[in-house]
């Protein structure tokens, strides 16, 4: 299963697999550059490629987010505030500030995994962001969000336990599980339950005993107000004997990670997870298995386990390529680089991602996303349909009125050489749209609308097609 | 002289052309659809669907308290030392109690669901869990969804089980979900039933097709700050909101596209033109509740088909600082299903409707330390309508004599669920729920 996939059958689809999974699409220039990658120098140097790629981060400018000494400020003139009414045009300034942030945190992540040279680390930190997933509607701090999502992106290609440990003191985490208010007397089950249930073990592999016992190894973590950094709270530890998971001891939170890596379920969890979001559903118990020795074994490297993956048979079978219905993030970034337009405003980019049910740094629950066939309902899958006519009217809204123009480039996706005859066109921007062999059914289907029509084909008949051809389920996969 | 066939396929292919979805070029209609209706057509014209539906039978409203509803502070046990005692900080004042009995009352912003039981409308089933009580919100929510039992997976929804047992060939709106994603309960292999959050945003609209003014909506609603962002989920009371279901069956992806994609396509038209005629004549609170069974009983008015309404409440993870979140929470679902009781009644459809509330688990009886509290298992459940034999069903179970510090169950949900399959939907629950289950009195 995860042995090696043949070099003699890497072709166009392979490599646009391979960046449709790895990362979050790409024009058909950019699939055959990998392609030709592959071709020239093995299978493993196309993948590489993504696990080495340099990372262009430092071009993204962090939006104004208030920190935590801003936020100290306002507490403090909230304190001196003298009336009602001075207190709400305060908190009313603070609100405001925030809300603006989300927004641009947002818009900046966004953008990140759009032009990003570094597909793969972008696309394993929304991994992380799912499976940690942390909401900003309670935690309330955009600042904290981002730090957090810095530090996903630290360890989402790195070492498992290391990430969990780092995650366990992760400022926007303890307030997210109501880690603060966890004391030595009384400790709060929520995080300990949420580490095992959801980040590293699955449910039933622990009992309630152990939920308890863990909860008090994480007792005394605490978030400094002020500079907003993790700090131990000595007094609020509980220091007593704990007995967990079959092992014996003081134990430290960090310990009480380290007994929980060392169970062979935990690198089944992770493996499992990885597959489901990185290849398909309902992986086979063998596929789970093969995944969770090699996690166990290299310590659960997770750059080098994706390595492994990507090369392997299993990734490339006919049952995992377009077999995956896009997240609403890898839809929206995926077609607009397919289009080759930029995000779409930011007003827009928010409220649809939102309709489409993954809003990001806001997961429903602390699951995450559910993923697969959930993000489909007739209202999602519709909202879908419209969107793709949105962008390709390329008009914009400007926020405060007015309209922007900015069109799809035509002249690009089809140029006049293939404007000519229904196989002249429907072929490559065939290939551009599904990245994959189109059925016979919907080529004869997208034949009869260009028939209609005198060659050459003007822009609106291209753009035509592109609806109808991003209207269709097919479209859906990746 | 036309066969049937041959009359519905014309009749379908007008359909598409003029209405709001396929306006006047048909090159804008996602061309896959015009082939499956023909096929979907044929199969609805095998079948003659000889059973009541919502537009003028029975109809069941599923609402579900998303995160674990605080039982014990719902269905106040007042007269019991052992309440204070266990929740020093968070115990509600007796004198503030709604009383049912000399026991148990309601919370304070309850007032509305109090009047309800007065006039005979409400029933309070006690007690109500399973065995093996499970405190993950996920696994719990899906025992609730598939009836299950605790130590098995089931992946089919019990109204998904429902909707393929009793009601084939029934539209795609046998049940309709107000919700974003849907819900586990409605899943099996047949991708019955409709989900959405906004009947505006429910159509299919182009610029090239004959409605320009939809798409101008369409993007004027898009490029609106904050559309739609009132609605999401207030996570401030703990980290649970609305929990969707992973309808994961097996079956092709592409095929269940497909069928999703008619559901939606055959549903829109009727829901929008619907939503559009009827108004509701009540004042609803404005809250994503509000707005939910405002939708479901303008839907009710409009004399939609639907059997099973299915709405949704989060929020109710109360971990910390409980009494205020609850308290909204509270008066939330208060003002909310008074609001939806009223309007059944002016509409005349209050006798023809049955609601049952719902939560994956109680609450522990010992506060936190965080004034909040943990995970539990049993809680009471509202059951409410015109047909409701109204009283408390079950007992309150007790406050001492615990199961690993939770409240034992008195009545199996799957009770509630067989109660309301067979005598208000008329439905064979042993075929549905996989076993016979006590029926309650409670109808």
């Amino acid at each position: 299963m995860l042995s090696p996939f043949p070099a003699k059958y890497w072709n166009r689809y392979t490599a646009a697999h391979l960046i449709n999974r790895a990362g979050f699409g790409g024009t058909p220039a950019e699939i055959d550059a990998l392609q030709s990658l592959g071709q020239k120098r093995g299978i493993s140097s196309a993948v590489e490629s993504f696990l080495n790629a340099d990372d262009n981060g430092d071009l993204f400018e962090v939006p104004p987010m208030l920190t935590p000494s801003d936020r100290y400020s306002f507490q403090q003139r909230l304190k001196v505030a003298a009336s009602e009414t001075e207190k709400q045009a305060i908190r009313k300034e603070e609100n405001d500030a925030e809300r603006t942030a989300m927004i641009d945190l947002r818009l900046w992540w966004l953008n990140r995994m759009r032009y990003t040279t570094a597909p793969l680390l972008e696309k394993a930190t929304l991994f992380w962001h799912g499976h940690f997933a942390t909401s900003n509607q309670k935690v309330n701090y955009p600042y904290l969000m981002w730090q957090q999502n810095e530090t996903l992106r630290h360890y989402a290609l790195g070492r498992f336990p290391e990430l969990l440990k780092a995650m366990s003191r992760d400022p926007a985490m303890i307030r997210w599980l109501d880690l603060e208010s966890s004391r030595k007397n009384h400790p709060n089950e929520n995080f300990a339950r949420e580490v095992m249930e959801l980040f590293s073990l699955g449910e039933g592999h622990y009992s309630e005993k152990d939920v308890q016992e863990g909860a008090r190894a994480f007792t005394g973590y605490r978030v400094n107000q002020q500079t907003g950094y993790f700090q131990m709270s000595p007094n609020e530890f509980d220091p007593g004997q704990k007995s967990f998971l079959g092992q014996i001891g003081a134990l430290t939170g960090d310990e009480v990670i380290d007994i929980i890596v060392a169970q062979p379920q935990c690198a089944r969890f992770i493996g499992r997870k990885l597959w489901v979001f990185f290849v398909s559903d309902n992986p086979s118990e063998q596929i789970v298995d093969e995944v969770a020795t090699l996690l166990f074994r290299n310590g659960y490297d997770i750059g080098a386990t994706l390595g492994v993956i990507f090369q392997s048979l299993a990734f490339y079978s006919p049952n995992v390529i377009h077999e995956q219905i896009k997240s609403p993030v890898q839809w929206m970034i995926q077609t607009t680089k397919m289009l080759e337009i930029p995000l779409p405003d930011p007003q827009v980019l928010e409220n649809s991602l939102f309709m489409l049910g993954q809003a990001l740094f806001a997961p429903p629950n602390v699951k995450g996303w559910d993923g697969g066939r959930a993000w489909i309902s007739a209202s999602s899958l519709l909202y879908r349909y419209n969107l793709a006519a949105y962008l390709l009217s390329g008009r914009a809204h400007v926020l405060g009125g007015g309209v922007k123009k900015t069109p799809i480039p035509l002249d690009k996706i089809a140029p006049p050489s293939e404007r000519g005859g229904e196989q002249q066109l429907v072929d490559p921007l065939g290939f551009r749209v599904f990245n994959s062999p189109i059925s016979p059914k919907n080529r004869s289907e997208f034949f009869d609308d260009l028939l209609r029509h005198p060659v050459p084909y003007t822009d609106i008949v291209v753009r035509d097609l592109l609806q109808i051809m991003m209207g269709t389920p097919e479209f859906q996969l990746c | 002289m036309k066969t049937p066939q041959e009359q519905t396929l014309h009749t379908r292919r007008q359909f598409l052309r003029t209405s709001v979805l396929g306006g006047a070029l048909a090159s804008t209609v996602p061309l896959f659809l015009e082939k499956t209706f023909l096929t979907l057509d044929s199969m609805a014209a095998a079948t003659t669907g000889q059973y009541p539906t919502g537009k003028d039978g029975t109809i069941l409203v599923v609402l579900q308290l998303a995160g674990g509803n605080d039982g014990i502070n719902t269905l106040v046990p007042f007269a019991d030392d052992a309440y204070y005692k266990a929740r020093p900080k968070i115990g509600l004042p007796a004198a503030q109690i709604l009383k049912i009995n000399d026991y148990a009352g309601l919370h304070p912003r309850l007032t509305g669901i109090h009047d309800l039981y007065a006039s005979g409308n409400l029933g309070l089933v006690q007690g109500v869990g399973y065995p093996n009580p499970n405190r993950s919100h996920f696994r719990s929510t899906e025992i609730w969804q598939t009836a299950s039992d605790a130590d098995r997976n089931e992946s089919e929804g019990w109204l998904g089980r429902y909707f393929d047992s009793c009601c084939q060939g029934a539209e795609p709106t046998v049940g309709v979900a107000i919700a974003g994603q849907t819900p586990q309960a409605f899943a099996s292999s047949h991708a019955k039933g409709v989900s959405f959050t906004d009947p505006g945003q429910f159509r299919y609209m182009s610029e090239s097709a004959g409605d320009p003014k939809a798409a101008e909506m369409f993007m004027r609603e898009m490029n609106t700050p904050g559309n739609g962002n009132e609605s999401i989920p207030d996570n401030s009371g703990g980290s649970i909101g609305m929990i969707g279901g992973s309808p994961s069956n097996g079956g092709d992806t592409l095929e269940f596209l497909q069928r999703t994609a008619l559901g939606a396509q055959m549903s829109s038209d009727k829901i929008l033109a619907i939503t559009r005629k009827t108004k509701s004549s009540v004042d609803y609170p404005r809250t994503q509740l509000g707005n939910s069974l405002n939708l479901v009983s303008r839907l009710i008015a409009g004399g939609l088909p639907t059997r099973v309404y299915y709405v949704s409440q989060g929020g109710f993870d109360t971990h910390a600082n409980q009494i205020p979140t609850h308290d909204r929470l509270m008066t939330d679902l208060n003002g909310s299903l008074s609001s939806f009781v009223a309007d059944l009644k002016k509409q005349g459809n209050f006798d023809r409707v049955l609601m049952i509330s719902f939560s994956e688990f109680g609450r522990r009886v010992t506060e936190n330390a965080s004034g909040g509290t943990d995970h539990g298992a049993a809680a009471p459940l509202f059951v409410i309508g015109g047909g409701v034999k109204p009283g408390l069903y079950g007992a309150y179970p007790s406050l001492t004599n615990l199961q690993d510090g939770d409240l034992r169950f008195d009545t199996d949900f799957r009770s509630v669920y067989a109660t309301a399959l067979e005598k208000w939907l008329g439905a064979p629950s042993e075929q549905v729920l996989g076993r016979k289950f006590p029926l309650l009195p409670f109808i």
